[in-house]
């Protein structure tokens, strides 16, 4: 199965929207699943009109541990505050023991090391829940969603990857929605991925982030290539990106002028493409320089 | 000192403008300080056109491996919770520096004190000044993935000026996740940022349940405002027992501004101007 990931380093450039689009035009051809990895805000369902309610299947995961503290068996010697790289325990001088922040702990197992009186353990957390459900489309997407307040959200975007394998053993693509900007469930949805899409816009933050962006795929050396969204709103800009893509031999997929209807769809909840057949040809066009980047890797 | 923080879970729901457009307002006649902790894409500059100074560099601490001490046991890759270390039995470990978070983990578990810590460089900080405010920012650098050691960088350069200045503006990065969560902490007041969809709605919606479970007061703001299209929001404000703040017009004006780097004016930052002084 071959990955084809959308990212944007700067959020509402209009990636979802775009990836869902494309998942359409490409399943005309093609078994495919979609991935939303923007495990911290994930929109990729509603964009096709599937509510989390409507989903087939939700389950509890957990990627991550925190670190409890038996107080009975505290000595009090600070040991935990001391080691914690993540200042995620304090202490508190009138109980003369420590205050585990669980917003901060990481889950990295120094401070059981570290405790004389085996007083902390490691405790699995229920950080994320995982789902999937039919698309009106043909297709299922499979969504994550962390727990406010959680972290881990790299692991979780594996743990969404592997569900769509699961899910769709036979399909021959995977669309992936990564979040926005650069750490790291960023890097984890790139990670593995055969062709990248950057999504941008023709602001100086969104040629910003593209350049921050691609250096994510640049490190893998995965190809990618540019879609410039609402490129006519500043041409000197779109310009900018040209230059900035020709000077890096990356491939301008394609140039999407500003259309009022990419709201309305939203909406609405309806794909653009479906909301607006006119820009059929268009993702058409996209699918095509897809499979040419997709075939020239495999050679 | 009055610290607030403009947040919104979506992306490009218009944070950066809210947080540099409040700032540049709020400079005419308080001493402010603008804070970009969107370190993974940092903009605020970019809007404001302030050209930036970096005065410093964020480290994190990393594993060295003394290989004339190290007796292969394995010990280390064992209780490496971010994968950042492997071991094949009878080999010499290989390091991922990229999977490390510096937990320091490995170095409490080598039976022969084989480890020992060095540095590596992650992100920087900057500072610069414009229209009247000052300027903090934070930058990651690219492929690593601890957002948050930058996150913290920046607070402690916050930390260290924040007495001089009445109101001190963080912006933070889209989503929910630690780096969000870190800069959120402390701060007086929220302003969830939103847009009049269905997905705006529903990251909206994650901000506030984050923002109440780290007990700070917010207020919500719809940006790309539209008459009789706000019926979602105002329905979601309305939940959470809260009145829209303030909303932005959807004007070709305001993305213009945009889009030149000049700071957005319009009534409905003067509104929040107003609210967040009393």
């Amino acid at each position: 199965m071959k990955q084809i990931t959308i990212l944007s380093g700067k959020g509402g450039v209009g990636k979802s929207s775009i990836a869902a689009s494309l998942a359409i035009a490409l399943s005309k051809k093609h078994k495919i699943v979609c991935a939303d990895c923007d495990v911290d805000a994930s929109n990729l369902a509603l964009v096709f009109g599937l509510k989390e309610k409507n989903f087939e299947q939700w389950k509890k995961i957990s990627t991550n541990e925190k670190a409890y503290l038996n107080e009975k068996k505290c000595n009090g010697c600070k040991k935990c505050v001391d080691s914690c790289y993540f200042n995620a325990i304090s202490w508190n001088e009138k109980k003369k023991q420590p205050v585990f922040d669980s917003f901060s702990c990481e889950g990295c197992g120094v401070c059981p090391m570290v405790c004389p009186e085996k007083a902390i353990k490691l405790v699995e957390v229920k950080n994320a829940k995982i789902g999937f459900g039919e698309t009106k489309f043909g297709f299922k997407v499979i969504s994550g969603q962390l727990e406010m307040g959680e972290s881990g959200s790299g692991k979780v975007v594996a743990e969404v990857k592997k569900l769509a394998k699961e899910q769709a053993e036979d399909a021959e693509l995977m669309v992936i929605d990564s979040a926005a900007g650069i750490g790291c469930p960023v890097i984890a949805s790139v990670n593995g991925s055969d062709f990248v899409i950057a999504v941008t816009e023709p602001t100086s933050s969104g040629l910003s982030d593209l350049k921050r962006a691609l250096q994510i795929t640049t490190h893998f050396g995965i190809k990618s290539g540019i879609i410039i969204n609402k490129f006519d709103l500043n041409l000197e800009f779109t310009k900018k990106i040209e230059f900035f893509a020709s000077e890096n031999n990356l491939e301008i997929i394609a140039k999407i002028p500003y259309d009022k209807s990419f709201v309305d769809a939203l909406v609405d909840l309806i794909p653009i493409v479906v909301y607006n057949p006119k820009l059929e040809t268009l993702f058409t066009k996209i699918v095509k320089k897809i499979k040419n980047n997709l075939e020239t890797n495999h050679k | 000192m009055k610290q607030i923080t403009v947040t919104g879970g979506k992306g490009g729901t218009g944070k950066s403008t809210v947080a540099t457009a409040l700032a540049v307002l709020l400079g005419k006649d308080y001493k402010v300080l603008l804070v970009d902790a969107d370190v993974d894409c940092p903009n605020d500059h970019l809007l404001l056109g302030i050209k930036r100074k970096k005065v410093k560099i964020v480290y994190q601490r990393i594993p060295k491996w003394d290989f004339n001490k190290c007796i292969k046991c394995g010990k280390c890759a064992e209780v490496c919770k971010t994968h950042a270390i492997f071991v094949v039995k009878g080999k010499q470990p290989i390091f991922l520096p990229q999977q490390c978070n510096g937990c320091g983990a490995c170095i409490l578990s080598c039976p022969v004190k084989a480890l020992s810590w060095k540095k590596k460089e992650i992100g920087f900080v900057f500072k610069g000044k414009k229209h009247g405010i000052d300027f903090i920012s934070g930058e990651l650098k690219v492929n690593e993935p601890v957002s948050e050691f930058v996150v913290n960088a920046v607070k402690k350069e916050i930390k260290k000026v924040e007495s001089k200045y009445d109101f001190v503006l963080v912006d933070t990065a889209a989503g929910t996740h630690c780096d969000v969560i870190e800069a959120l902490k402390q701060t007086d007041i929220a302003l969830a940022v939103t847009e009049p969809t269905p997905l705006g709605e529903h990251d909206l919606e994650l901000i506030i349940q984050l923002i109440k479970k780290l007990g700070i007061k917010f207020e919500i703001i719809l940006n790309r405002f539209e008459e009789g299209k706000s019926v979602l929001i105002e329905a979601a404000a309305k939940r959470h027992g809260k009145k829209i703040m303030a909303k932005i017009p959807y004007k070709k004006e305001i993305m213009q501004a945009y889009s030149k780097g000049v700071p957005v004016r319009d009534n409905s930052i003067e509104k929040i101007k107003r609210l967040v002084i009393e």
